[in-house]
């Protein structure tokens, strides 16, 4: 399984990383958007996880986008937030997340959240 | 490492980086552009700062990046106006979250009210109008939420329900769902919300196929079908359940009833999944198995349209689009692909690759007009192999080069609280911060950088008033450049200030002995002085350069990484202190000597100037020692035969004097047997592998095998000037 991960930390990155491959996942990582769209314009993955505030494309515009595109209209997105950030949360959901991951996360539950949404 | 200490330290490195971030856009902010970008540059700054800190608990860091950035939050949707005191508490208030990471980076501990009255404000001003705000955070709730204990809201399978019956006994619970279109453009799937639920207990699914359309009318995309589930269980709660629909909240109608009796007695043996859904199949029932492809097999058409047609039926783009989108961005590395690797496993390279550079020029060197004209095919190769070596070590030397950023960075807070401690009014300018330098020399460039930007701020820029009076703005500048320049890196440090009092620094020189009464020197001599062993040119100690550390230190640090520095200064304009540093220390531009027969090298960087021992005007002292007149100087001589107890065959009038400076500008004359000529050496530590020798700095391998000794020009003007002082 390949996971599409898209932070502008590489605090949050790397710990992502970690985490998924040490559950056997495959992981690609985006330092934005942009890039993770041309990730996703060349790669396949299973399921895409995104940040909301970053630099060139925020994670809103981003999940738009892939939406947008028909090939992945049934790509599972989860969004990395904050427990503050309902609002985030709700925008995220509309522009067509699928769930969301909330920060600071565990491991275990980490993984739970990306089987709750991929086949 | 750990892997938590290896996630630590990713922080830290990016919080620096983050921080200088902060640093310049809020200069930028400063100097009045205030747009969008910027704002939300500086927002996610704080924002990923506060967002690693949680996940590592540090907590007091948490708090105010919370405060800040809550404020940032109402600032960039213009909910709170950025006037000239917020910018000026925000800039403060990067310095205080520098604090905090450093605190938490070196495991210590801040006061408990640092940042307290910052951390008011922001939060005080975030409430500013707190009738329009949404949520105004309350700043104990805001701390209770970044609490690291904090538990994220997933799915918990060990949860005690509280609708449980007693021990023993199931529940069960009819879940009616009906799906909206939204769930499916959002990617949620209702199989895998059965999947989740099917962790919780037992259940059979019967779908609701009343609205499924004939097949002429159907609509790839339409919506058809609903769910019954009957989930029977003895661990699941309501709460449980609605979190397994958690994601869908809006997406879908949902139902969920608890029935009164449980329809299977326990003590019987539940049926398997696999054994439902093979009974299921017998009657055409639906029943999940846990095997998406299966039940696709099973559902198609109906069931599975909405979800999984959709996918195929969306229009693709047209296949030439991608191929163009795949060529723009092939080649490209798929987001930040990087490895962490071992600075010792670098350093074997460089050295190598250092030492493949010289075997290289000595080919170079030992091919003579006839192996030229003979072997013209071996010498087109060694010039090959000669451009490839050069690509190779700008290519290993870029892998330990780093920007200048780093050092530079440190230095705006520097100058701001300098103004602050001596009420000057400073800006500081940074130019070139790009230039990359090999990482060891980025190490040794701090303290020095430090000190000169210190003293351009303590000594050169003058109050407010004095500047004034000059008719100079009130605001002074310092310059802060780095460029690269052939195989070294420039850096200035320049300012608007009033130059160097020379009569001053004179008249200090003259009282401390530096200096004769009657000797007369050139302004540059004199702006030099500075450079001269505990000299000071503040009239009163300050606490800001009075550290008993004077520029000499500069000097010595600069020296000990094969740099120079240089200082001109202009009367009521300024000062100007050039730094010239080697892009790398791996590799060491030297003179290679012949002291008795044997090769001794001495770093190029010390050397002044080269006299023929026929030509030197040697003196006596009246001790015997030699010394050696140079334009009105007098510099004690080494010859270094004798001071390594070997025999000169050399006739006197045939050897050289090497004239070397040393710290603080002081110079000593090392007599040698023969000039061999330039070249560039890697350094070997003797250290390491055999033992220290005193006067010598290292050893090298020769082009031609042989080792030669590195001249330890510092260690013998001390040696020297301390014999002479016995």
């Amino acid at each position: 399984m390949r996971v599409l991960t898209v932070d502008d930390s590489r605090t949050i990155l790397a710990m992502l990383h970690h985490t998924l491959t040490n559950a056997g996942f495959e992981v690609l990582q985006a330092e934005n958007g942009q890039v993770g769209l041309d990730v996703l314009g060349r790669e396949d993955v299973d399921v895409v996880i995104t940040d909301i505030n970053m630099p060139v494309m925020d994670g809103i515009e981003f999940i738009k986008q892939v939406r947008s595109t028909g090939k992945h209209q049934s790509l599972p997105i989860l969004i990395l937030t904050t427990e503050t950030s309902q609002d985030k949360r709700d925008q995220g959901r509309a522009a067509g997340g699928t769930g969301w991951i909330v920060k600071p996360f565990d491991p275990e539950k980490l993984i739970s959240v990306i089987n709750k949404v991929v086949h | 490492m750990s892997d938590l200490d290896e996630f630590k330290a990713t922080y830290f490195d990016e919080c620096s980086e983050l921080l200088l971030e902060l640093e310049e856009q809020f200069s930028a902010i400063q100097e009045g552009d205030r747009s969008p970008d910027r704002l939300n540059a500086v927002f996610r700054a704080i924002h990923s700062i506060k967002g690693g800190g949680g996940a590592f608990g540090f907590d007091a860091l948490v708090r105010f990046a919370h405060s800040f950035e809550t404020l940032l939050d109402y600032v960039r949707d213009g909910r709170v106006e950025l006037g000239e005191d917020v910018v000026v508490l925000c800039i403060r208030s990067v310095d205080i979250v520098a604090d905090f990471v450093a605190a938490a980076r070196n495991g210590e501990t801040l006061a408990a009210d640092y940042g307290a009255v910052e951390k008011a404000q922001f939060d005080a001003l975030s409430r500013g109008d707190a009738v329009e705000l949404a949520q105004p955070e309350d700043g104990e709730e805001a701390m209770d939420e970044f609490d690291i204990d904090f538990t994220p809201v997933v799915v918990n399978l060990d949860a005690a329900p509280s609708t449980v019956q007693a021990a023993g006994g199931a529940t069960v619970w009819t879940i009616r769902f009906t799906p909206f279109a939204t769930l499916y453009e959002r990617a949620n799937d209702p199989l895998l919300l059965f999947r989740e639920l099917g962790l919780l207990g037992t259940m059979t699914v019967t779908p609701e196929l009343a609205k499924m359309p004939l097949l002429a009318d159907f609509d790839p995309f339409g919506v058809y079908c609903s769910w019954t589930i009957e989930l029977v269980s003895d661990r699941a709660s309501e709460e449980a359940i609605r979190e397994v629909f958690e994601f869908v909240d809006g997406d879908c109608a949902i139902s969920i009833e608890r029935s009164e009796a449980a329809p299977l007695a326990m003590d019987e043996e539940m049926p398997s999944f696999a054994a439902l859904a093979e009974e299921a199949k017998a009657e055409r029932k639906f029943v999940p198995t846990g095997e998406p492809d299966d039940l696709m097999a099973e559902l198609e058409p109906a069931f599975a349209a909405p979800a999984v047609r959709a996918q195929e039926a969306a229009p693709v783009a047209p296949s030439s689009t991608t191929s163009e989108a795949a060529e723009e961005t092939a080649g490209r590395p798929i987001g930040m692909s990087s490895i962490r690797v071992d600075l010792d496993k670098v350093d074997r390279v460089v050295n190598m690759v250092g030492e493949l550079v010289i075997t290289q020029s000595m080919l170079t060197q030992q091919m003579d007009d006839a192996i030229r004209d003979r072997y013209q095919e071996l010498v087109r190769g060694i010039e090959v192999l000669a451009q490839t070596t050069r690509g190779l070590q700008d290519a290993v030397m870029a892998i330990r080069a780093q920007p200048v950023k780093s050092v530079f960075s440190r230095m705006p807070r520097l100058v701001r609280e300098l103004a602050a401690k001596t009420g000057k009014k400073i800006k500081l300018d940074t130019i070139g911060e790009a230039t990359e330098i090999d990482k060891t020399v980025i190490e040794q460039l701090s303290d020095p950088l430090t000190h000169m930007v210190r003293n351009s701020a303590d000594h050169g820029i003058e109050s407010p008033e004095k500047r004034l009076a000059a008719g100079k703005p009130e605001m002074g500048t310092i310059r802060l450049s780095a460029e690269q320049a052939g195989g070294n890196i420039l850096i200035v440090v320049e300012d608007d200030g009033a130059g160097i009092n020379r009569d001053r620094v004179l008249q200090i020189a003259r009282e401390r002995g530096v200096v004769g009464p009657d000797q007369q020197l050139t302004d540059e001599q004199i702006d030099n002085l500075i450079f001269a062993p505990g000299f000071s040119t503040a009239s009163e100690v300050s606490d800001i350069s009075g550290r008993g550390v004077g520029m000499d230190v500069v000097l010595s640090n600069i020296k000990k990484i094969g740099g120079s520095v240089h200082v001109r200064s202009w009367t009521g304009k300024g000062t100007r202190m050039t730094l010239r540093l080697p892009l790398t220390l791996a590799v060491l531009d030297v003179m290679l000597v012949k002291v008795a027969g044997s090769p001794y090298v001495i770093p190029l960087s010390s050397i002044v100037e080269t006299i023929q021992n026929a030509r030197a005007d040697f003196g006596h002292m009246p001790s015997g020692g030699k010394v050696l007149q140079v334009r009105g100087d007098y510099v004690q001589v080494v010859d270094l035969a004798q001071r390594f107890g070997l025999a000169s065959t050399q006739s006197e009038d045939s050897r050289f004097v090497v004239l070397c400076e040393a710290e603080g500008n002081s110079k000593i004359a090392l007599v040698v047997d023969d000039i061999i000529g330039q070249q560039q050496v890697v350094i070997k530590s003797l250290e390491e592998n055999f033992e220290r020798i005193d006067g010598i700095a290292g050893g090298t391998i020769l082009g031609d095998g042989n080792v030669a000794l590195i001249v330890d020009v510092q260690s013998l003007k001390s040696t020297n000037a301390h014999q002479n002082a016995a």
